[in-house]
């Protein structure tokens, strides 16, 4: 008579210790030799089913293979990530907590959020990078990004951009073309980037800007028309349309990205073991095949270039930060 | 036709339906557990079909999804504990019927309605999707407002038997919703440094406690007196002519879903709330609501149903997810090279319909699992209070702590379970305050968003014509039961 309560209390506990890998705590020194001996975890900062969360999961597939250990996922939510990777960078340091950190990171201490920065931890690796993709309905008056400054300059304040939150990338990519172009517009936030984008094919709103994967669908319908892109190259996902730098304004590429990070005092051996593995996993084919088939772009930064980019973002974002008075 | 034809024998398929069942299943199990919500298990079942057929693969992710927005409402009905958000309004009633002993009738009624209101947006999705979507897309920031303010007015009809404490109730829920980051101006709320309320109080935690962990303390207090206060389970079954009473019902809170499934940003647990203030309007016998009325069982879980055909709708039409799940089952259509949108029923005619016969059918089996479970599930009844009431108290704790991993939200479940304990002794109703929790946040981002897009003028509430209906009806719901109450108070003094 209890076999339903039971079959109910034992399906919630093989759900949650199975989302929540191994616990060990066996000791491991800072000798990089024989490391990974036991499973490795990621923190992902981010709920299941998103976007970070399937970059973790599909990367820790490939990466079980080149570890030769198994690499369990556990998502950790709150506080726009910084719960999660609080956690990450306060974890032991021996390497088998990796932490998936993403923009945002640089944009905590900025925002008043959190007073977590990127130098609490040490990079392994930058695996994705997803450009703003300034996108406006078909029918919109603009098809280059110079008419749509143009346009912008002749109505200061009325061509409403919408962006995936206050403060979100989004938001400062928004802020960045407005800086550069010298033209002012108004924001709209929205709770994510798709309703944002459902909003521009309402006809509610006049642009968004948020990553190519984001609009492509509607892209593809013939509901919006992208402009450009705010990257140094063209988007893999639509090849067609113009850098920033092609159409004609110099932005500095901004965009989300994600990458791996374990915390500050890993022994360098280690990371390095971490390093050789996780870009080559990234570099396998099935996981760019996955990437492609969900929008994300894959970038490969290695640690030292991953420490600058974000030490970069951290500074830029300041300044755009404090111009929208949001600090 | 013809597409619907090959659907059928796209579907009837050994291995198909089996994958289905199994994820009607699962579905189901993972809904009844507080905590794992519908967008959890389509999430974690997601990877496992990357390596299935586009239609098998769909249809899996499909069963959870039904199964687990029907799962909610069982131990909604048996132990007072909302699986889902969606399920929090068949609460009210179903528990109520528990405790007189009709566990069985409640769990016919869930089941049944649930499934008529699937199979009904459905059908709404396969006949009129690309009309009803172009229509959703008129939904803006002020007709979403206006549709908060309309789901907010109806707590007037949830409040119980005190309209001030029910009032005192949402306003808590209100409050609640105000903590956390500013959605327009970004700018941290009674967070007081701490990086785990800078997201807001999660509604989930908040629930499990204020329905399962206060009733398990309440349970504890009990627990040894010499006085029995098992409860009888009565194989008292539903009734052809009771029925017949509630097919109206259902049909309506079917088409209130389907409706509240299309907005975008709007789901079942909105609809729920909203298909149950109709179904109590509409009623002769108002006063039975809150105790245990059948149609109190059947609006909300008919509209929590129908919610899932509707929120197809945007989805495969558009290209546009309303919602987390409608979200995470695009990307995995596309990861199936099904690419929604207005060419999708061109370029995969069959596999769309397919995919619809696959609903319908799914549907069915929830008719079929869950009246065959009935018995099983009301078992639950039977086990003594010493050994039940620990075990609810474990998956309060396991299922707030599996939402994210974070013992805040373990931490918020046992505190909305205290205060929820002297809340329901004191006679405050526990449902405002999730309507407060889920409604708060709605209303706010889309008042501002209204007030963003339109550059401060208030014109933008009164110049649309959904948003000026939608107030309206805002503002009857929140006055009729109050006016009733007047008119009735002479004969009925005693009792309300």
């Amino acid at each position: 008579m209890k076999k339903f309560l039971w079959a109910v209390t034992l399906s919630a506990l093989a759900l949650t210790i199975g989302g929540c890998g191994e616990e060990s705590s066996g000791a491991s020194s800072g000798d990089g030799g024989n490391f990974p001996e036991k499973s490795i975890e990621i923190i992902v900062p981010a709920a299941a089913g998103g976007g970070t969360d399937a970059t973790a999961r599909a990367l820790a597939n490939e990466a079980e293979d080149v570890f030769g250990q198994s690499i369990g996922v556990l998502n950790k939510t709150g506080g726009s990530g910084s719960v999660g990777m609080s956690e990450g960078a306060n974890a032991k340091a021996d390497g088998y907590k990796v932490t998936m950190v993403f923009v945002e990171l640089t944009m905590f201490k900025h925002l008043g959020l959190s007073p977590l920065t990127y130098d609490q931890f040490k990079p392994i690796g930058m695996i994705n990078f997803d450009p703003a993709a300034l996108t406006v309905a078909a029918d919109a008056p603009y098809d280059t990004l110079e008419e749509f400054i143009a346009y912008a300059k002749d109505h200061p304040g009325e061509v409403s951009v919408g962006n995936s939150g206050t403060g979100s990338i989004w938001h400062i990519a928004a802020a960045s073309l407005e800086k550069a172009a010298d033209i002012k517009l108004n924001h709209v936030p929205h709770e994510g980037a798709a309703p944002a984008v459902t909003a521009l094919v309402g006809g509610h709103i006049d642009a968004v800007t948020v990553s190519p994967a984001e609009v492509k669908t509607q892209l593809e319908a013939g509901n919006v028309k992208t402009l450009a892109v705010m990257a140094d190259t063209r988007s893999d996902i639509i090849p067609d349309v113009p850098t920033f730098g092609e159409a004609g304004l110099e932005v500095n590429p901004t965009g989300t990205w994600r990458g791996l990070t374990v915390p500050k005092d890993t022994p360098d051996d280690v990371v390095a073991k971490l390093e050789e593995g996780f870009m080559k996993a990234a570099e396998d084919e099935d996981f760019a095949e996955f990437m492609k088939t969900n929008g994300l772009g894959i970038e490969l930064k290695d640690s030292g270039e991953f420490e600058e980019y974000m030490k970069q973002n951290e500074e830029d974002f300041g300044e755009i930060i404090g111009d929208l008075g949001l600090n | 036709m013809d597409l619907l034809l090959e659907g059928l024998t796209g579907v009837f398929q050994l291995n198909v339906l089996l994958i289905l069942l199994m994820g009607i299943i699962a579905g189901i199990t993972i809904g009844s557990l507080p905590g794992l919500t519908a967008t959890m298990g389509v999430a974690l079942i997601l990877p496992v079909t990357f390596g299935m057929e586009p239609v098998t693969g769909i249809l899996l992710l499909i069963g959870v999804y039904f199964g687990a927005v029907y799962g909610g409402s069982i131990t909604a009905i048996l132990i007072n504990t909302p699986g889902t958000p969606s399920s929090a309004a068949t609460a009210i009633d179903g528990y109520a019927m528990s405790k007189k002993g009709l566990a069985h009738k409640a769990l016919t009624v869930s089941t049944v309605s649930s499934a008529i209101g699937g199979i009904l947006s459905v059908i709404v999705l396969i006949f009129i999707a690309p009309q009803l979507a172009t229509f959703a897309l008129k939904f803006s920031a002020p007709e979403t407002f206006a549709l908060a303010v309309f789901g907010i007015s109806i707590i007037s009809s949830i409040a119980g038997k005190s309209m001030v404490k029910g009032l005192i109730a949402g306003f808590i829920g209100l409050l609640i919703a105000t903590i956390g980051i500013d959605p327009i101006g970004g700018f941290p709320r009674f967070t007081f440094d701490n990086v785990n309320l800078s997201s807001g109080i999660n509604l989930i935690p908040v629930m499990i406690g204020l329905f399962a962990a206060s009733e398990a303390f309440r349970a504890m207090g009990s627990i040894f007196s010499t006085r029995k206060l098992t409860i009888v389970v009565e194989k008292v079954k539903l009734k052809w002519i009771e029925f017949k009473i509630l097919i109206g019902t259902i049909l309506r809170s079917g088409a209130i879903g389907t409706f509240i499934g299309m907005i975008p940003g709007a789901g079942g647990d909105i609809a729920a709330f909203v298909a149950y203030n109709e179904a109590k309007r509409f009623s002769k016998n108002k006063d039975g609501f809150g105790k245990g009325e059948m149609k109190g069982v059947a609006a909300p879980e008919a509209a929590n149903n129908g919610v899932t055909g509707g929120a197809m709708i945007p989805l495969l039409t558009l290209g546009i997810p309303g919602d987390a799940v409608t979200a995470v089952l695009l990307g995995a259509l596309m990861v199936q090279g099904i690419q929604p949108g207005p060419m999708l029923f061109e370029n995969n005619g069959p596999i769309v319909y397919t995919l619809f016969v696959g609903m319908l059918v799914a549907n069915l089996m929830i008719l079929i699992v869950g009246l065959f479970g009935i018995r099983l599930f009301t078992k639950i009844l039977l086990v003594p209070t010493t050994v039940l009431t620990p075990i609810i108290l474990v998956l309060c704790v396991v299922g707030a702590y599996s939402l994210g991993n974070n013992y805040f939200d373990v931490l918020v479940m046992l505190i909305s379970g205290i205060a929820g304990y002297f809340l329901m002794r004191y006679g405050f109703p526990a449902s405002p305050i999730i309507l407060g929790i889920i409604l708060g946040p709605l209303m706010e981002s889309n008042f501002r968003r209204a007030l963003v897009m339109s550059q401060g003028s208030f014109d933008i509430f009164i110049t649309r014509p959904i948003t000026v209906v939608l107030l309206i009806l805002a503002v009857i719901t929140l006055f009729s039961p109050l006016l009733t109450r007047k008119v009735k108070k002479p004969t009925t003094e005693g009792e309300s």
